[in-house]
């Protein structure tokens, strides 16, 4: 493990940027029509019991890299297994985002720019803030955290002077039911973003106070809920249910939609900064755990010397994960929470956290006998 | 095995140096002339050197006063060494010969610091700085006495440091005269002052200051450990010992802070800093530096607190337009015409029809051009200034324009771009802005905005990563501390500001008493207090 510490506040910011990185360039939870914003929530309600799982396994093993205490659980085998399968997640999951964020400039902006120059320029970035470590990253999020917040306010306010917000395209509420908002938070935004989430149990042995993760976790992770709430029911107001279905990006029409005084249009390249500086953190979360994972896993004591070639599989892989933007989209909308999230979001940890619980039992049980 | 082999004979060397340098003294002799002799061989009969041989005692004693001509102060030589030795009678109870020497000193010399000397190595760094030696004749010792003095400048207002309100007075070359402006200042027997000597050929004084008891032990001994470390011919000015001691040193951003006001030094000691004085420079270095402080002008903490902090947020908007605002002209005439207005861009391009370069080219012709204006204009002297700003102004500007080769709204955003990077009071920072600009050109003309923000997300995690002499460079942005950001990005009132930066000084935090906020009288909080301090009667 690196030697270094972040505090809660720090850890509160992380969680909150990584939740929003690219999640608020998906339209999250269009199944649900209208009522995308009511899944978000329920998504969101149904990841803090997600969340209080990841936490009661860190306190079981408060010092030690997950990738260290599955073995313990499991044993050195299906440990070293398990460990691996959840590096390979972080790898995957990252590569992804980092295709999101290159499709996305490619079709919006840059459309004669290749895709591998962006995604490589991004993942540049990426590389030189792991290569400073846990703690840099950590106050280059907090400073970000402003920017991107000085934006979200700047652009809400911009939006409702503009007068775009029509209400009517939010009714009628709860059409479909509850069981259709209960479907798409089962099946899509409990996993994306908030179960994604699952990577800070690689972060949280680093935070210096244990007993303020607790509250940090969870507010960061209802606030960015409410955000991304918020922001599902400002594109679906904006646009109506039809166009933030077809759109790529319904983020960027809504801004796109802006209009103030005949001065103030075309705002959507400003808010790229937002969305970018979301999308830096989350693929730096991301690789970050892959990286101090191997080091952990195959005891590289050199964790700099990973970063580089880890670094190129993460670039190419994100390159060959799809043939296109319209596969890569599929991919995440239907096999991805599937085959991948709902095991290691949700099974894996929960299979974790029992037999810890019980092996904990039967050492103090052994304990009393003795 | 070479290169162990070549240390190994390094260190032996370098010890044996220290220790020939203890050792090899080589000490005065008892006979006057033999000294005289050996003084004027060292000095290689130098016209400044001056030698004063005189008898005292009634006539028993040869004697002699070297000094150095000019930094020494004459009135004291004349009135104080050579009045009273001339005047000195025989002595009521005789004096053995090898005694003179302390007699003399205790009893004779009507001057603060004297000390004995008894080899050339000491003698000579005496006299260099300034001090008088008297030799005597029978006696293998001298006395150094401390008539240090000559011409200085006197106590100006510091030009580079203008500040609205506030103190009018700056530092000068003189160390003693600094280390005093500060001293007045804190009237406090904990600033404690120590010096030390850096420069094998300068032997320049470098005192380090800082307040007992509120600054970081560990910061003062890390400071004096990195000026130990330092092994040069000469220090001619504080910016030698900054580049020697910063910890960062491949960095654009300046670690360490540095000002010619006694006022911002005093300020800066009091929260904690350790500061750096170097003989013959204006500048004093407080350390640890963080990156907001660079922000800061002395007159924020003088003038209303709102007003402050406006102005320091103005600072920190202008540095960002400083360095992205051609940049970002670059980036959207380029890259992204649909995010201009459309009128403005029918306007833009007009303008642009005429110019044959790219807009890349257009802003580095005219960044360039303003960068040797700036250049020249510092470098001229007075009496030419004139030409060059009507050059810079109207034969550039203007006629650039006209020529076609660069379009008006270029020198519009060139000329903001100027006079932004005059807003930032520490001129090492605005300096680190200029260099980035250009960097920040090139990445706009290749990737445009997106470019553009990339290379923010780097600089942010650069600055974040830099750390002053421990202290985290972002603080307390980032880490945020809460009790540290009252004097940050805004400036609370001093009433609201209870405690030092946390970071800063390691021990006692809290620098004020309670209810300081003025009020009404008759308010309940003063009547409240009055009653607790027994001042009002109760009724």
């Amino acid at each position: 493990m690196e030697r270094a510490k972040i505090n809660a506040g720090q850890l509160f910011v992380l969680i909150f940027l990584f939740e929003m990185g690219s999640a608020l360039l998906l339209s999250l939870g269009i199944e649900a029509k209208q009522d995308a914003w009511l899944a978000v929530l329920t998504g969101m309600c149904g990841s803090l019991f997600l969340f209080w799982m990841y936490y009661r396994l860190y306190l079981f093993y408060p010092d030690m890299l997950p990738t260290s205490y599955m073995q313990h659980i499991f044993g050195p085998f299906f440990g070293k297994i398990a460990a691996y399968l959840y590096i390979l997640l972080f790898m995957y999951n990252g590569a992804r985002v980092l295709r999101d964020f290159g499709e996305m400039l490619v079709t919006s902006t840059y459309t004669e720019t290749p895709l591998f120059i962006i995604n490589a320029l991004l993942l540049l970035i990426v590389l030189y803030v792991i290569h400073k470590g846990i703690e840099v990253i950590a106050r280059t999020g907090e400073i970000l955290f402003v920017v991107l917040y000085v934006l979200a306010v700047t652009g809400s306010i911009l939006i409702v002077v503009s007068g775009l917000i029509n209400i009517d395209h939010l009714k009628p509420v709860l059409e479909g039911g509850i069981g259709r908002i209960l479907k798409t938070a089962g099946t899509e935004t409990l996993y994306v973003p908030f179960g994604e989430a699952v990577v800070f149990f690689m972060i949280l042995p680093y935070v210096n106070r244990p007993d303020k993760i607790k509250p940090a976790m969870f507010s960061a992770l209802v606030l960015s809920g409410i955000n991304l709430t918020i922001t599902m029911a400002v594109n679906i107001a904006v646009l109506g249910v039809d166009l933030t279905e077809r759109s790529q990006f319904p983020l960027l029409n809504t801004i796109q939609a802006i209009q103030v005084a005949e001065f103030l249009e075309r705002l959507d390249v400003f808010f790229m900064i937002a969305i970018i500086v979301g999308g830096f953190v989350k693929i730096s979360i991301y690789f970050y755990a892959v990286v101090i994972g191997v080091s952990d896993l195959f005891r590289v004591k050199e964790i700099s010397s990973l970063i580089f070639p880890l670094g190129l599989v993460l670039l190419f892989l994100s390159m060959v994960i799809a043939s296109g933007y319209a596969e890569h989209i599929k991919e995440g909308l239907r096999f991805v929470p599937l085959y991948m999230h709902l095991p290691l979001h949700v099974i894996l940890p929960a299979l974790l956290l029992t037999v810890a619980a019980l092996k904990k039992r039967h050492s103090m049980n052994k304990r009393k006998q003795s | 095995m070479p290169y162990r082999l070549r240390r190994l004979f390094r260190s032996k060397k370098q010890q044996t140096h220290s220790i020939a340098d203890q050792k090899n003294r080589t000490p005065l002799e008892t006979s006057l002339k033999e000294n005289l002799k050996e003084f004027k061989k060292r000095t290689g009969n130098s016209s400044d050197v001056v030698i004063r041989t005189l008898t005292t005692g009634g006539m028993q004693w040869e004697a002699a006063v070297v000094y150095i001509d000019g930094i020494v102060d004459n009135l004291s030589i004349d009135e104080f060494l050579l009045e009273p030795l001339l005047q000195l009678q025989v002595p009521a109870s005789p004096v053995q010969q090898q005694d003179v020497p302390e007699f003399i000193a205790e009893q004779v010399i009507a001057l603060g610091g004297i000390d004995p000397v008894s080899d050339w190595e000491t003698l000579f760094e005496a006299v260099t700085i300034g001090r008088a030696v008297l030799f005597i004749d029978g006696a293998a010792k001298a006395l150094s006495a401390s008539t240090i003095g000559g011409e200085r400048r006197a106590v100006e207002e510091p030009p580079t440091e203008i500040s609205i309100r506030g103190p009018r007075e700056g530092f000068t070359e003189s160390i003693r005269t600094n280390t005093a402006m500060v001293r007045r200042r804190i009237k406090n027997p904990n600033l404690r002052v120590k010096t030390m000597k850096i420069g094998r050929q300068t032997k320049t004084n470098v005192e380090i200051m800082y307040l007992e008891g509120i600054a970081d032990n560990k910061v003062v001994e890390e400071v004096r450990r990195r000026l130990k470390q330092i092994d040069m011919g000469s220090i001619l000015d504080s910016g030698y010992i900054e580049e020697l001691i910063e910890d960062q040193p491949s960095s654009p951003f300046p670690t360490i802070h540095f000002t010619e006001r006694p006022d911002s030094a005093a300020g800066n000691i009091l929260e904690g800093r350790v500061a750096v004085f170097v003989d013959g420079s204006p500048f004093i270095l407080h350390m640890p530096a963080v990156f907001i402080q660079f922000f800061q002008s002395v007159d924020d903490y003088y003038s209303r607190s709102f007003i402050a902090s406006s102005l320091r947020m103005l600072r920190i908007m202008v540095f960002l337009i400083s360095l992205y605002a051609p940049a970002t002209y670059v980036a959207a005439t380029t890259f992204h015409q649909e995010m201009i207005p459309t009128q403005l861009l029918i306007v833009l391009s007009a303008q642009r029809e005429a110019v044959p370069f790219p807009a890349v080219i257009e802003a580095f012709i005219m960044e360039t051009t303003f960068e040797i204006l700036r250049e020249a204009g510092i470098r001229m002297p007075k009496a030419v200034g004139q030409t060059v700003s009507i050059v810079g102004a109207l034969v550039i500007g203007q006629s650039a324009v006209q020529a076609g080769i660069v379009s008006p709204a270029m020198v519009i955003i060139v000329a903001i771009t100027a006079i932004a990077s005059f807003t930032t009071p520490s001129y090492s920072m605005a300096v680190a802005a200029r260099m980035i600009r250009f960097i920040l050109m090139v990445i706009a003309a290749s990737f445009g905005f997106y470019g553009l923000i990339l290379s923010f997300i780097v600089i942010t995690a650069h600055l974040c990563g830099l750390r002053s002499f421990g202290v985290p460079y972002m603080a307390p942005l980032a880490p945020f501390i809460r009790a540290d950001f009252e004097d940050s990005v805004i400036r609370l009132p001093w009433w609201e500001a209870k405690e030092r930066p946390r970071l800063i000084s390691g021990q006692n935090s809290v620098r004020q008493g309670e209810n300081l906020k003025p009020e009404a009288p008759g308010t309940q909080s003063i009547r409240k207090q009055r009653k607790n301090t027994g001042e009002l009667d109760e009724d």
